[in-house]
């Protein structure tokens, strides 16, 4: 009785705060942000900084908590609309990885499609005197139709050649990179930044220089957008007919050819889907947040929204959540640093620690079932055991526990 | 004592839930072909799996040579002579012959004196050498993945000989081979025994047992049931000592009454992923209200020939219909609204979606149809309503009701939840198979009751299943399927479950 006592209650207490399958869901994710910010913490302290004023800082550059001072013109909501305008595209970007991830397929190649649409969308529409009302939603659909087609390719070349669509996304990635950057260093090149030419404001879709109660801010059209295809991601993938079969082929492919379902042509849809969302995210980024394209670099966005989407458990929800998070860490990296000195390489370790311990839940969630399923023979040999005193209540507690874990 | 070579005494090997081998003696002597014969699931695989050290006995214990085994690895038992083909090959498929052969013992030499290397060309011609000698020619530079089946089995036993075993076993050599290419298999073993190996050959396949053996143990259940000099038995005798046990409970079961012929299948013939033929030419009709059962010993072409009828595998040819539809070249969803229904063998694997919830998995091949699904969306609130009513006719049991992920539901519910499905399709044929396997005797009797209740409808059931004891009890028609064939069809009345049994084996009417 003692032995058992003394070393499975923290193992109890950490079954219970960690609920069952269902709340794992919640659970194990937060949990692993828990992990990631005590390392963060540690690592600021053993950087002679004080943790609390790293993490305020944080919020502080997000516009989330007020500075000390702001310089004239500018407050809270200029950081703050600053911080929805990065947020977006990483919106974006986590579905599009969401969408695929749901039908069993692995879309790297975010960043690459969203360099597709960008850039079709500058060289289409950004460069032309188009009135604004016309070529702002024209900016959109170039972009996504432009991502569609790149995720499509990826999706036929996965199933009519059945070539892995990690390394066709990887592939397809470096082609994208450096075709456009030949288009951009040829026909588009600004001598001065060394960048493709701006973008007209007309075909922006983050308006500058907005005076909101006497502050000039910026304000990220996009971002309404990215609530909206939150809303109607989660709506597709539990409520629509094409969102269960999506699902059905990503859980367990076989299944779904015995119920009928064409898995080529969900293939094929999930691909475009996600190739959308990219595009998307690549007209949220490079015609809104900036406004040019740096040649022969892929953004970092498509890559982090792995990970958010691993964190978010690739439900649209926990995507808007996961993803708010790690934009405040990266976004308000940059002030921490300025203000507190603390290098800015800290709030990408959290990140990265973020992701690393996200990564673990699987095998978090497998430890837990094997601590549970543990702490059941336990019982039921001390029930076994123990014939006569209290085991009749002990069984009835365990199979009742039982039965909440199925 | 002294004459075996192998002495097993008392083994006893234990799985979750299964006892593998209970309490086995046997002994094997220097220079014979040792048959072990026995049903899918006797205990075949895992007596020779001890005796090539790749489990150790819970109790009891090998002796080699007289000696007591004390380690059980593969390696030791490499180190002792003994070498196993196993059922699935163990080849690097892009390596070459030689390259498979020597792998794990290169010989090695130097380049320029120190630079240590694999010496592939004296391999190369060691292999040769050895391959012409036991009659197995090769191309020892040949690539793995350019070899059929066949020719990988020779490498299996070149890769024994070359280890210098003595002591070879072959675990069910036979099943993926031509009969023409079984001939040369038997001649080979035979060359062997002529150069004083010990050959024991696990199969269930008495033709072979009678071809080459000399001796023969009979495994049931796990238990060692006979044991035989092959000579003195006839194959007859040695089938009734493999399927010789007491008849479990009956169904009780209305007399039969026939409609109209419903499933038809037309000299089909289905190829396995390897381009082999595994069905070939079988034709046979289901009419409503009739059990058609398709009996025989695994891995005879009976789960393909249901695959191919539910439009799993594609058929190399011949023609399948339902009524009067053809259904040969539908797509599953056409095949399943024209009125099929399917039970898998495999259920974890094709049958359900275990991260998907109970609800859906009920719901999935209605899923799109209304009330279910309007316009292209879904209608949860329906789909758990009829779930609900399934999950009460069907008394599948579960720890969230409607709202239970399937994973976390044990195999007899998961399989009570696809019969559910299934039937609630009211799909006028049904493919079942192996409906029962891994269940206990209640849930068998359920489902058993319910594909009765089934036929008494007036359905058309193809039962496909490795049970004889199911088969005599269900079906009303038989027929034995072996070596991709149709060897027997006849009405159950008219055959005994020795009959079947035999004909199991592949042996013919005399």
């Amino acid at each position: 009785m003692k032995r058992q006592t003394n070393g499975s209650r923290p193992v109890k207490l950490f079954l219970a705060v960690m609920g069952d399958e269902k709340r794992q869901n919640i659970s194990i994710p937060l949990f692993a942000i828990c992990l990631s910010l005590i390392a963060g913490a540690l690592l600021m302290v053993l950087l002679g900084k004080n943790p609390v004023d790293g993490y305020r800082s944080l919020l502080q550059g997000c516009g989330m908590l007020m500075k000390e001072k702001y310089a004239g013109g500018k407050g809270m909501l200029t950081d703050f609309m600053s911080y929805l305008d990065i947020w977006t595209p990483m919106i974006f970007a986590s579905l599009a990885v969401a969408v695929a991830y749901k039908a069993g397929l692995f879309n790297i190649g975010v960043s690459g499609q969203m360099l597709l649409g960008g850039f079709i969308a500058s060289v289409t529409v950004g460069y032309s005197d188009l009135p604004g009302i016309v070529a702002k939603p024209l900016v959109i659909l170039v972009c996504v139709v432009a991502g569609a087609l790149a995720g499509s390719l990826i999706g036929l070349l996965k199933y009519k050649f059945n070539i892995n669509e990690v390394v066709s996304a990887i592939m397809l990635n470096y082609i994208f990179q450096y075709v456009i950057s030949f288009f951009i260093l040829t026909f588009f090149v600004n001598p001065i930044t060394r960048q493709s030419e701006s973008v007209g404001e007309n075909a922006r879709l983050t308006l500058q220089n907005v005076e909101i109660g006497g502050m000039k801010t910026v304000v990220p059209l996009g971002f309404v957008l990215a609530l909206g295809a939150v809303a109607v991601t989660h709506y597709f993938i539990h409520h629509t007919r094409t969102g269960f079969e999506l699902k059905a082929v990503g859980a367990n492919p076989k299944a779904a050819v015995y119920a009928g379902i064409n898995v080529k042509k969900n293939i094929m849809l999930a691909m475009a889907l996600s190739g959308a969302l990219s595009g998307l995210a690549g007209a949220t980024y490079y015609l809104g947040y900036l406004s040019s394209i740096q040649p022969k670099t892929l953004v970092s966005t498509g890559f982090d929204a792995i990970a958010v989407c691993l964190l978010g458990n690739s439900n649209p929800v926990g995507i808007l959540a996961a993803s708010f998070l790690i934009t405040i860490i990266t976004k308000g990296g940059m002030y921490m640093n300025s203000s507190i000195g603390v290098p800015q390489e800290v709030s990408s370790l959290i990140t990265g620690l973020m992701l690393l311990f996200a990564a673990c839940g699987v095998y978090i969630r497998a430890r837990l079932a094997r601590a549970a399923d543990r702490q059941k023979q336990e019982e039921k040999s001390m029930a076994s055991a123990e014939d006569g005193s209290a085991p009749g209540q002990q069984a009835a507690e365990q199979t009742r526990q039982e039965e909440v874990q199925r | 004592m002294d004459e075996y070579i192998v002495e097993m005494r008392h083994v006893t090997k234990r799985f979750p839930g299964i006892v593998a081998n209970d309490d086995v003696s046997l002994g094997i002597k220097k220079g014979e072909i040792f048959a072990l014969l026995g049903e899918n699931g006797a205990g075949k695989s895992t007596l020779m799996s001890i005796l090539f050290g790749m489990y150790e006995p819970d109790e009891g214990e090998v002796y080699i040579r007289g000696k007591k085994v004390e380690v059980f690895s593969p390696n030791h038992a490499t180190a002792m002579n003994i070498g196993m083909v196993h059922q699935h090959f163990k080849l690097v498929s892009n390596y070459t012959i030689t390259e498979n052969i020597i792998l794990g013992m290169e010989t090695k030499r130097r380049i320029g004196g120190f630079l240590p290397a694999v010496d592939v060309a004296s391999a190369n011609k060691k292999v040769a050498e050895l391959s012409k000698r036991f009659g197995l020619e090769v191309n020892p530079t040949q690539k793995i993945e350019d070899l059929n089946v066949s020719m990988q089995q020779r490498v299996e036993i070149l890769k024994m000989l070359y280890r210098e075993a003595e002591i070879l076993i072959f675990d069910e050599p036979t099943a993926v081979l031509t009969p023409q290419e079984i001939e040369f298999l038997l001649d080979i073993i035979r060359e062997m025994r002529r150069r004083g190996k010990t050959i024991i050959l696990i199969t269930h396949k008495l033709e072979e047992i009678k071809k080459v053996a000399d001796r023969c143990a009979i495994l049931c259940r796990g238990r060692l049931v006979g044991m035989c000099d092959v000579a003195e038995t006839s194959t007859k005798q040695m089938a009734e000592m493999m399927v010789g046990r007491e008849v479990s409970f009956a169904q009780e079961k209305l007399p039969a009454s026939f409609g109209e012929t419903l499933l038809k299948v037309e000299h089909l013939s289905v190829n396995n992923a390897d381009g082999f033929p595994v069905v070939n030419d079988v034709s046979f009709s289901v009419r409503r209200g009739e059990i058609f059962a398709i009996a025989g010993v695994a891995g005879n072409g009976q789960v393909e020939v249901a695959d191919a009828i539910a439009g799993l595998v594609a058929a190399a040819g011949g023609r399948i219909f339902i009524g009067e539809q053809e259904i040969t070249d539908e797509t599953v969803r056409q095949r399943n609204e024209h009125g099929l229904a399917y039970i898998p063998e495999d259920r974890q694997t094709w049958g359900l979606i275990l991260n998907f919830t109970l609800s859906e998995n009920l719901l999935l091949k209605r899923y799109y149809q209304e009330p279910y699904c309007v316009k292209g969306v879904l209608h949860r609130e329906k789909f758990d309503e009829k779930s609900r009513e399934l999950i009460e006719a069907f008394d599948i049991r579960s720890g969230q009701g409607e709202q239970t992920t399937v994973r976390s539901m044990s195999g007899g519910n998961q399989q009570k939840a696809i019969v559910a499905r299934e039937l609630d399709q009211n799909a006028p044929c049904i493919v079942f198979v192996q409906p029962t396997r891994g269940l206990d005797i209640g849930a068998i009797e359920h489902i058993h009751s319910q594909i009765l209740a089934e036929r008494d409808k007036g359905k058309a059931i193809l039962l496909v299943s490795l049970e004889l004891d199911e088969i005599m009890n269900l079906a009303d028609t038989i027929g034995v399927i072996y070596n991709g064939q149709l060897l027997k069809t006849a009405p159950a009345e008219e055959l005994t479950a020795n009959e079947v049994g035999r004909f199991m084996m592949g042996v013919r009417e005399e």
